[in-house]
């Protein structure tokens, strides 16, 4: 990483709002790049080449999706939308035109910065962890074994497999798209139901019985490993 | 007519007697028998036969100019005559009835068309009826008519025939004269009545299932409003929230300058009241919606409402000029709601006008008080217009730049002016601003004294003044 901090772009129409964000990201250690439409966002991310984007949906020239898609044609930034709950739709189209997260207002900022630093670590993965470990459980890529409180863990390859994208991609979240093609493959991009059972099995092996704690469902959208 | 058919015959034998045969010329007779029967029935037909055989037999059958019983030959021309004027008589007897049943029919059927016209052609049957009764009456030549739905009692002088739906249950009445023809009254209830009641309870069926379209299309429609206001409630709320909690945060945070500091707890207050505007909006809108917003009625004077309303507003707009009439006499209405109402239209006025002054003006017009409430703003174009008391919409010219409308103004307003019996609407000049007109109903006792009457007035103030007194 360089010394300079990293940029994030920030588009949003409310001045307060962008206001608020400047001073958390430099508390967090990012520099703020300020766009209150789109067009000027995409001015400004040719001219910054910031190293992530921060984008409401809610934009008055253009569509959050469509700026997403914009930015996606020149850029492999990590691009996290800004949503609304009722705009479940639009999150989902801002996905699938390449946005890697997304945060519900009125959100966190700890929440917000969390989601950054998993989104950035897609371009900058930082050294190979050969045993991923949290809260009681411990996948070790290298002997393919999975420990849940010291005691092994049996998974089938694809159980596994699915784990160790999961767990690899600490934080973020991974679209049943992302999880279908990687693991069973580009064919099977929209089998949701194949996913489904497959993370039933998962979370009955590794969660506690009160409820999932790594596997995080985003519902409609995908799942993310905690932490 | 036999007389003269048959006279025309015998003559015409006389000057035929050089041609033929006298014998033979009995058949000079035969079209007269065959005309009369055709055209006047077998009675005449037969009568014809009769005389056209004396005839024959005094005038040409020698021994000319007496009657001789004996003759075989007049025997047979009298059988000749009386079986063409049997069968030619019954023939054109059958045809005529042929005839005159097709010409019937013919009636019925256009009757039957008629009524489909009327009854089916319009949107509302019960408006149809009158239409269609007379039709009816047209047709059968009576000389009224009349079509009811439901059951109607007949009368001294009417009688009152059940049209029936498909299942036998009484759809309508139709109600004709008693004293009629007894082969008119038999028409009516053989052919008319089955033919009108099918047509009725058709038209019936239609007004139901339009009546139920509409009524899915308003419940579709509020379904819409529903989902976009929850979106635009949803957006309008978390907006000022996110920037509040976001402020917080960075409020916690270190090294801020004294600038950002201050530009940080001022959002913290500015989102803070435009969320507590925007809530008092959501509750005022659905108490309106809820049917809570019954107005308690008291004497009003709408100046003091008007004022009442400009202090509201004061710190967030500017120059807003008001005059009221010395005619104008006070109103029965809710005084809290009417603020309201016109705080919220001055508040938009004053959106769009931008600097320039916005004014409100009160009147008395023949009816009632009309408040128009006029900005030099940017007009609203035709097509918005229906749309800008819909809750959540906002004008397009106010969509673009940074403005914090919660586009829920206007639909306050309207609510409470109808809550008050009053109503509200819209002028506009794409380009040279917008009036919204306020008309609200004079209540009787005030109209009763007012302009002039002094006793009203001094009853008015009274009765206004009363319940300010404990203040």
């Amino acid at each position: 990483m360089t010394s300079e901090k990293p940029r994030v772009l920030v588009c949003d129409d409310e001045q307060q709002i962008l206001r608020a964000l400047r001073v958390i990201l430099r508390d967090a250690g990012y520099e703020a790049v300020p766009a209150s439409n789109a067009n000027e966002a995409l001015d400004r991310a040719a001219i910054h080449r910031p190293d992530a984007a921060i984008i409401d949906l809610v934009l008055p020239d253009l569509d959050g999706v469509e700026l997403c898609r914009r930015l996606r044609e020149w850029s492999e930034m990590p691009v996290i939308v800004l949503s609304a709950v009722g705009d479940e739709d639009a999150k989902v189209r801002a996905l699938a035109a390449g946005a890697d997260d997304y945060v519900t207002k009125p959100f966190g900022p700890r929440e917000l910065i969390a989601r950054l630093r998993a989104a950035l670590r897609r371009t900058d993965p930082g050294p190979e962890e050969v045993v991923i470990s949290t809260d009681g459980l411990e996948v070790d890529l290298a002997r393919r074994t999975v420990r849940r409180e010291g005691e092994q863990v049996h998974l089938t390859p694809t159980e596994f497999d699915l784990l160790r994208l999961l767990a690899r991609n600490r934080g973020r979240l991974m679209t049943h798209r992302d999880l279908l093609a990687a693991v069973w493959g580009a064919g099977y991009a929209d089998d949701t139901q194949v996913l489904r059972a497959h993370i039933a099995n998962l979370r009955r092996k590794i969660e506690p019985r009160d409820g999932p704690r790594y596997i995080r469902t985003d519902p409609g959208v995908g799942y993310r490993f905690a932490g | 007519m036999s007389v003269a058919s048959t006279a025309l015959a015998t003559g015409a034998i006389y000057g035929l007697e050089h041609l033929a045969p006298v014998v033979s010329l009995s058949v000079v007779y035969l079209p007269a028998v065959l005309l009369v029967s055709a055209y006047w029935g077998v009675a005449l037909g037969l009568a014809t036969s009769l005389l056209s055989a004396a005839e024959f037999n005094f005038f040409h059958l020698p021994p000319v100019g007496r009657f001789t019983i004996s003759d075989s030959r007049n025997w047979v021309a009298l059988a000749a005559f009386i079986f063409v004027a049997i069968v030619v008589g019954t023939i054109a007897e059958l045809a005529r009835g042929h005839a005159l049943e097709a010409e019937r029919r013919r009636g019925e059927a256009d009757l039957a068309a008629a009524l489909a016209r009327e009854l089916l052609g319009s949107g509302d049957t019960r408006a149809a009826l009158p239409a269609a009764a007379h039709r009816v009456a047209e047709a059968l030549a009576i000389p009224s008519a009349a079509i009811e739905l439901g059951q109607a009692p007949g009368g001294e002088r009417q009688r009152a025939l059940a049209l029936r739906d498909a299942d036998r249950t009484q759809i309508a009445t139709l109600l004709v004269p008693r004293r009629l023809k007894a082969d008119t009254t038999e028409r009516v209830r053989t052919r008319v009545v089955p033919a009108l009641e099918a047509i009725v309870a058709i038209a019936l069926r239609r007004d139901a299932i339009q009546a139920e379209a509409v009524e899915t299309a308003a419940l579709r429609r509020s379904d819409d409003v529903k989902t976009a206001l929850l979106r635009a409630v949803s957006h309008d709320l978390r907006t000022p929230l996110t920037a509040i909690v976001a402020a917080g945060h960075a409020l916690g945070t270190g090294s801020l300058t004294a600038e950002e500091r201050s530009d940080l707890s001022d959002a913290v207050v500015i989102e803070g009241e435009r969320l507590a505007v925007l809530v008092d909006k959501l509750l005022d809108l659905s108490k309106l919606q809820a049917g809570g917003a019954e107005p308690r009625r008291d004497w009003v004077s709408l100046e003091d409402v008007l004022l009442a309303a400009r202090e509201t507003l004061s710190d967030r707009v500017g120059e807003i000029r008001l005059a009221v009439d010395p005619d104008v006499p006070d109103v029965r209405a809710d005084a809290a709601q009417l603020e309201r109402a016109l705080a919220n239209l001055l508040e938009n006025a004053h959106r769009y006008s931008g600097k320039l002054p916005v004014s409100a003006h009160v009147r008395r017009t023949g009816p009632g008080i009309v408040v128009r409430v006029v900005d030099q703003g940017p007009g609203i174009e035709p097509a918005e217009r229906q749309r800008i008391f819909e809750p959540f919409y906002r004008g397009a010219r106010a969509a673009g730049d940074h403005w914090t409308g919660s586009g829920l103004g206007l639909a306050i307003a309207k609510g409470f002016v109808e809550a008050n019996g009053g109503a509200i609407s819209v002028e506009s000049l794409p380009g040279q601003g917008t009036t919204f007109i306020v008309s609200l109903p004079i209540s009787e006792q005030a109209a009763a004294g007012a302009p002039h009457g002094r006793r009203a007035a001094d009853d008015a103030r009274m009765s206004r003044e009363q319940p300010r007194m404990p203040v």
